[in-house]
């Protein structure tokens, strides 16, 4: 229990700690990486809470996803490695504030919801996945192929939208695998 | 102490599969000479590039290592010796083997060269290419286990190896394997002919030596990976089960490394082409299979 | 930090004296582990018939990985430059061997110099193994520095681009302070070797001195990501264009731009928010950088998304392309959107005015300065000579000859195979090219024919290849209707004109060669016949691996007076800007690599 609480509070802090380090950073590659550990922090938190699947998973998406963040980063962004010394800041007096509101109302929900009793022992890690794996495929598989779809459609929607009118067959191509 | 024992076996495979490296391309068996090669590493000068990205510059090589071993943690060499049999095993290596990517990234931003910038995005590329064909074969070999647990899927095997059970799974997975562990000829990261060394290009001393322990370890991983996915784990006549286990993944292992030796390098544009028009929807058709044999076949 | 501890070991610096007994093994390590960067290239090597890996050395394709920088042959001024860049990159210990030339002045001088021979490559790598196991660490290593290897630093305004100044001080223009840049940029300077940045500094100190000096540039404001570049110079201009908008209508805004870009330490900077400069961004708005605004003005390339270009240099050493040919692309991401190849190496036209030069001289300076296509240049030589002096053809030494250069043909072809193998990644094809080289060169006309079933088995194995069709079909097609080309790229261009065609082109010279010796008999050296004191003017053509070459000379007293000499490779070399364009960077480099360019034969 109290290694639990120990483990959970580590990787917490953790989280924290790179969530700090994104925006302490002016090198693009290293914001998204940090942003990349920040996540697996999150998963690690996952882990020692014992939602096995789920922590593995957000472990496992967030690694292709930040690098992905990452190269259109470096693409787009006019001093990736920010050695330029740019200011990558902005807004800053709108980003103070609604900063300290959500974690003003975070802090709030935290406290004053009701969370229920506290579950004695967690179902050991394959009741949990065979438990979501019959939720995903029965009660909410509408919702979750819903999304799935409308998130492909979007993709497949910008990437149209993108492709400039006068495009080759070789453009055509190396948007398809993006 | 299962540890200790997955551990000493995962570096023994490698002294292996050095040693046969080194004797497809100097033509001569010399088992000190992996031995010789890493010390060699600690003695040369440990250069760090002009204006690195240190903390990658560093990490790289060191995170490869890690996430070679970690996914090396979940793979069984006998019913009960693996390291950590989770409820989860099959999708956990998948999310361990992200982090080469990462540790790719790293190792090609940190330098401050182009080569070696240019050879870690290029990963991404491949990355794009190759992870629906780890993750769907997979699948399907979970849908034939009814488990995520690793030894629960060899165990499956028992009357037939995956290999024969699916063989376009095993297929796909073992391309796909070569061009996680960036193997030629899926060595588009480091191509010496075209990048003159790409993520490798800039390391030198320990670190490179570490580098290349963790590539050869990488490999070793996948190995064993195909071979609890597909070549029935630890199942053979005669031999203890880690025996059987630790032949057939060494094996596999040295295939990989053959195969590089035989084939040019694969173009980018071709890598991306074939496994989208071609490996998913071969990937979709055997789930599609798999499946109905499932159901259909008690 | 892991690497710490072995510095102390290794190193650079050895603290405690005496030999400890890890000290012993590592060297013993290093003695049985020797490395070796060729320097021109292993086809070099190759052409002269020494076998580097039988000698117990590996072959390495880059100066990170190489304990020995194995020089062969003379090198030439640019040469000698782009070695020093290698050395410096080399870790230690390291070693620099010498076959066959004169040490280069960039470089300390060599740990051990013999003739090109197989016999004094093994000598070397003896003597290397001998003196690694015993001196592997020195007491007092000495740092390696040469001019080549230091920058010149610029003191530039970041607002305005046209001052430069050698001293730091302020801009006429603006009053700003100058930030310190090194000459060249932003159009990035490496003109060395591999893209490694490593001019200014000594990068054989210990790692605390690397890291204060990265730290040092990341307090210069325009110091760029060097080896990245990732700052186009187009997106330099485009800034200064905005801020001179604006510097009309908007004074303010002027300045914040000035603040925001160059002043980290301005912390409250709320109502500049919207000031700071990113590209085309329109000041006042919301603040958000938008992709759309920040690209719209770079230039587009082929797959139409705008991405900030680098300039990386290929070569003059590099693993996948000729030894001393340097190939300087601008890559777009992964593809290339301009490039051109020079020849560091090349022969310059015209002698030293008035000098004349020996016949017998002359040849052995041709053929030497040739070293893919020796003989062929040999026999080019001797042709122009005796028609100089007059004499007339004799068939018996024209038929050995002929034999000679066809010999020549099927181990060039060889070599080239061997570095496609080399570029490709297909070490199975390099190994078993390079052996049959190595044999050819050795071998009578008998053992040739001999050699035969093995040069068609080597065809029919490729044709079986997977993916090697794939890999070179439809790369590097000549624009149509490009002239001047000759040899095995102008007899390809009939057919497809690809790679792919180019290779089998080659491939069926091999066979075609074979016949040809069958046919003839044993191969002859060329060697110049009497020529006595004959005067005259001579001309030859001779068709070597990579195609015609013609030289013409004049002849006064048996000793040349002046001389002209045309290649083919001085016309393909003109190809490489139109097959790379647009290319992604592996397929660019297969087409340079198939026209088989040897940077020797580049005519200046």
């Amino acid at each position: 229990m109290y290694a639990q609480a120990f483990f959970v509070a580590v990787f917490g802090l953790a989280a924290i700690g790179f969530g700090v380090v994104v925006f302490r950073t002016s090198s693009m590659v290293r914001s998204a990486l940090a942003l990349l550990f920040s996540q697996t922090a999150v998963g690690c938190m996952f882990l020692a809470m014992q939602t096995e699947f789920l922590g593995v998973l957000q472990i496992m998406m967030m690694a292709t996803e930040m690098s992905i963040m990452a190269i259109f980063m470096v693409m787009f962004m006019m001093d990736p490695g920010g050695m330029g010394g740019m200011d990558m800041t902005h807004q800053k007096r709108f980003s103070i504030g609604a900063g300290v509101v959500a974690a003003g109302v975070a802090i709030v929900v935290a406290f004053w919801a009701d969370w229920g009793p506290v579950t004695a022992e967690a179902p050991d890690a394959a009741m949990q996945t065979r438990a979501l794996g019959m939720e995903l495929l029965g009660r909410s598989m509408l919702i979750f192929e819903t999304a799935g779809i409308t998130i492909l459609t979007a993709m497949i929607a910008a990437t149209a939208v993108a492709i400039p009118v006068q495009t080759t067959a070789n453009s055509a191509d190396k948007e398809d695998t993006e | 102490m299962n540890f200790v024992i997955v551990l000493v076996a995962l570096l023994g495979s490698v002294w292996l599969l050095a040693v046969v490296e080194g004797w497809t391309t100097t033509g001569r068996l010399r088992p000190a000479a992996p031995l010789l090669s890493g010390l060699a590493h600690l003695g040369r000068e440990s250069i760090v590039p002009r204006t690195p990205d240190r903390v990658f510059f560093e990490t790289a090589p060191v995170l490869l290592l890690i996430v070679a071993v970690l996914g090396a943690a979940v793979l069984p060499l006998a019913p009960t010796l693996v390291i950590a049999d989770l409820a989860t095993g099959a999708l956990f290596i998948n999310a361990a083997l992200a982090y080469v990517l990462v540790a790719l990234i790293m190792a090609g931003w940190g330098p401050n060269g182009a080569y070696a910038m240019i050879g870690g995005w290029r990963f991404l590329g491949q990355l794009i290419a190759y992870a629906m064909l780890i993750v769907m074969p997979i699948t399907a070999v979970a849908m034939r286990a009814e488990s995520l647990v690793t030894t629960v899927i060899v165990g499956s095997q028992g009357g037939l190896w995956n290999i024969v059970y699916q063989p376009l799974g095993f297929v796909l997975f073992f391309i796909a394997a070569m061009a996680l562990a960036f193997r030629a000829p899926f060595d588009l990261p480091t191509a010496p002919g075209e990048l003159g060394g790409g993520v490798d290009a800039e390391y030198t001393g320990v670190r490179l030596g570490v580098l290349r322990l963790a590539r050869l370890t990488l490999v070793i991983t996948l190995a064993s990976a195909t071979t609890v996915f597909y070549l029935g784990g630890w199942h053979g006549p005669l031999l203890p089960p880690w025996a059987w286990s630790l032949i057939k993944t060494l094996a596999v292992a040295v295939s990989m490394l053959l195969a590089g030796r035989y084939l040019p390098r694969i173009r980018e544009a071709d890598l991306m082409r074939w496994c989208w028009t071609l490996g998913i929807p071969l990937a979709l058709l055997n789930i599609i299979v798999v499946g109905l044999l499932v159901l259909v076949v008690p | 930090m892991i690497s710490d501890p072995t510095m102390t070991i290794t190193g650079a610096r050895q603290r405690q004296g005496g030999f400890t007994v890890l000290q012993k093994w590592v060297s013993r390590a290093l003695a049985g582990n020797l490395s070796c960067l060729i320097v021109p290239g292993p086809e070099v090597a190759l052409s002269h018939g020494l076998d580097v890996t039988a000698a117990g050395m590996r072959i390495t394709a880059t100066p990170r990985d190489a304990s020995v920088l194995l020089i062969i042959g003379e090198l030439s001024e640019k040469m000698s430059e782009a070695v020093a860049v290698l050395y410096a990159q080399m870790p230690r210990p390291r070693a620099i061997v010498i076959l066959g030339g004169q040490p280069p002045s960039t470089l300390p001088d060599a740990d051990f110099s013999a003739g090109v021979s197989q016999a004094g490559l093994i000598d070397a790598v003896d003597w290397l193994k001998r003196a690694l196991a015993k001196g592997a660490f020195s007491d007092s290593p000495e740092d390696f520095d040469a001019a080549v290897l230091h920058a010149r630093i610029d003191y530039v305004c970041p607002m305005h681009p046209e001052v430069v100044q050698n001293e730091p001080g302020s801009c006429p223009k603006c009053g700003m302070d100058l930030v310190a840049r090194e000459a060249g940029e932003p159009a990035p300077e490496h003109d060395h070797d591999h893209g490694h940045d490593h001019r200014e500094h000594r990068h054989h100190e210990h790692e605390h001195q690397h890291h204060d000096h990265a730290q040092q540039h990341e307090h210069h404001e325009q110091e760029r990501h060097h080896g990245h570049c990732h700052e186009h110079h187009d997106s330099h201009e485009h800034d200064h264009e905005q801020h001179e908008g604006h510097q009309h209508s908007h004074e303010n805004h002027h300045d914040h731009g000035h603040k925001h870009q160059h002043d980290e330490s301005d912390g409250d900077a709320e109502e500049k928010g919207s000031g700071h400069d990113h590209g085309g961004h329109d000041h006042g708005a919301s603040g958000f950088m938008s992709m759309i605004e920040v690209t719209k003005d770079l230039p587009r390339s082929a797959d139409g998304l705008a991405m900030d270009w680098m300039e990386v240099p290929f070569g003059p050493v590099f693993p996948g392309l000729p030894g001393g040919l340097k190939l300087t692309l601008t890559l777009d991401g992964d593809g290339v959107t301009e490039g051109q190849a020079t020849s560091l190496v090349g022969m310059i036209n015209e002698s030293e005015k008035g000098k004349e030069i020996d016949a017998e001289t002359f040849i052995e300076r041709l053929a030497s300065a040739m070293p893919l296509a020796s003989v062929s240049y040999r026999l080019l030589a001797c042709l122009a000579i005796e028609r100089a002096a007059g004499l007339e053809n004799d068939s018996a030494t024209d038929q050995a000859r002929a034999v000679a250069l066809e010999c020549e043909r099927i181990a060039s072809h060889l070599g080239w195979l061997a570095q496609t193998g080399r570029q490709l990644g297909f070490a199975w094809l390099t190994d078993r090219a390079a052996t049959l080289q190595l044999e050819i060169r050795r071998a009578s006309g008998k053992r040739l024919l001999e050699l035969t079933p093995a040069l068609q088995a080597l065809a029919a194995r490729l044709g079986r290849t997977p993916l090697l069709k794939s890999r070179l079909k439809g790369i590097g097609i000549l624009p149509s209707g490009t002239g001047g080309l000759s040899g095995p790229v102008a007899r390809a261009a009939d057919d497809a004109g690809d790679a792919w065609a180019r290779l089998w082109q080659r491939l069926d010279e091999i066979i075609t060669s074979l016949d040809y010796i069958k046919a003839t008999g044993e191969p002859g050296l060329p060697v110049l016949r009497n020529i006595g004191r004959g005067s005259g003017t001579g001309e030859a053509t001779v068709e070597t691996p990579r195609g015609e070459a013609q030289l013409s000379l004049i002849l006064e007293h048996g000793q040349v007076k002046s001389y002209r000499l045309d290649t083919a490779c001085s016309h393909h070399i003109g190809l490489v800007a139109k097959l790379v364009e647009g290319r992604e960077l592996g397929d660019a480099l297969v087409a340079v690599g198939s026209l088989d360019l040897s940077p020797w034969e580049v005519i200046s």
